[in-house]
């Protein structure tokens, strides 16, 4: 005769064993739709970026974002990334359209990815107002899922 | 009335209520009670211990970078392979990636036997972000000094890693660098 707690005891272990099986089997098809949603990010940020949406490109980070440009100098928060924006949109970037494409992403966790991006620019100027015929190079995020959205926790980009 | 807190239900059954009314409390439901302020002491005093481990986290992660600094500065390409994971992952300053020990010790044998054979690194922590309590994602400044190079400097820029805690060391799972 097994009694009432074991019962329980067993169902629960039974149900533990369930879930953790299937949630193991999504996994894969998980990070195909994730990877799916981060490509769509990073579209939804260009897109921004080519309206020259100073706020929008910043509300494509988390409210505590970090940026860090070409340079190694930093933006941190909504307001400093929109300064950011704000001022590159209307001088040297003024003219220019980027083009952004997904290289490779490595997921950290489920919920955290490293994300590489091949990036190239045109009609941009110097800072003292010479055309640069193209800029490129690389961008390196680490993106976050918040309520279902991949938003941008640390931005670096280099150009080469 | 539950007398304390939060009883699970599957406690209540035990539950017991006297005509001297609420003042004595049953033993499962004084079990109960001190599962939950066990619960909470923990959850408080982790709370506590997670600020020291931080600075203890950030304090070994800089003793990684020195670490990697000084075999980087023995150019022994081994050693240098051997602070990333496993299945670690370098991209370049063009962009061109090793992933694994064995891509990343060739890549290391083969740039410190050949145009890096007299350059040294200088790096220098500059900020570290926790993604999670093993994960971090680190920007450091980086100079890279050799004799023939103009004013004696070969690169200088940004080195970004993200370092992951295994075994209580932690290493490098992503790294990159941009020069400037």
């Amino acid at each position: 005769m097994i009694s009432a707690r074991v019962k329980i005891a067993v169902a629960v272990f039974l149900f533990v064993s369930f879930s953790a099986a299937v949630s193991w089997a999504q996994m894969p098809s998980n990070m195909d739709a994730d990877s799916a949603a981060i490509k769509q990010c990073v579209a939804a940020w260009e897109d921004a970026w080519n309206r020259h949406d100073a706020h929008a490109t910043a509300t494509r980070y988390v409210e505590d974002g970090d940026f860090s440009s070409t340079t190694g100098i930093p933006s941190h928060g909504w307001k400093e990334l929109e300064e950011h924006y704000n001022a590159i949109f209307t001088t040297f970037l003024k003219d220019a359209h980027r083009t952004d494409g997904v290289k490779s992403i490595r997921f950290l966790t489920p919920e955290i990815a490293s994300v590489d991006i091949d990036w190239q620019m045109t009609g941009a100027k110097t800072r003292d107002g010479q055309d640069v015929p193209i800029r490129k190079g690389l961008l390196t995020w680490i993106v976050t899922k918040h309520n279902g959205e991949w938003m941008i926790t640390i931005y670096h980009e280099s150009a080469f | 009335m539950p007398p304390i807190g939060w009883i699970p239900v599957w406690a209540s059954p035990d539950l017991k209520f006297t005509a001297s009314g609420c003042a004595m409390i049953s033993i499962p439901s004084k079990a109960a009670f001190a599962v939950l302020l066990f619960l909470t002491f923990s959850a408080a005093s982790s709370r506590a211990q997670m600020a020291s481990n931080r600075d203890a986290d950030t304090a070994a992660i800089k003793q990684s970078v020195a670490a990697f600094a000084d075999s980087w500065n023995t150019h022994d390409g081994h050693a240098v392979a051997m602070h990333y994971l496993e299945d670690g992952d370098f991209t370049s300053i063009k962009g061109e990636v090793s992933h694994g020990r064995k891509e990343l010790e060739d890549h290391y044998t083969t740039v410190f036997g050949t145009f890096l054979k007299n350059a040294h690194t200088t790096d220098t922590v500059k900020s570290i972000r926790f993604l999670g309590p093993d994960t971090a994602s680190v920007d450091i400044d980086w100079l890279v000094t050799e004799p023939n190079a103009p004013g004696g400097v070969l690169r200088k820029g940004l080195v970004t890693w993200i370092v992951t805690k295994r075994n209580g060391q932690w290493m490098i799972m992503i790294y990159h660098e941009s020069a400037f």
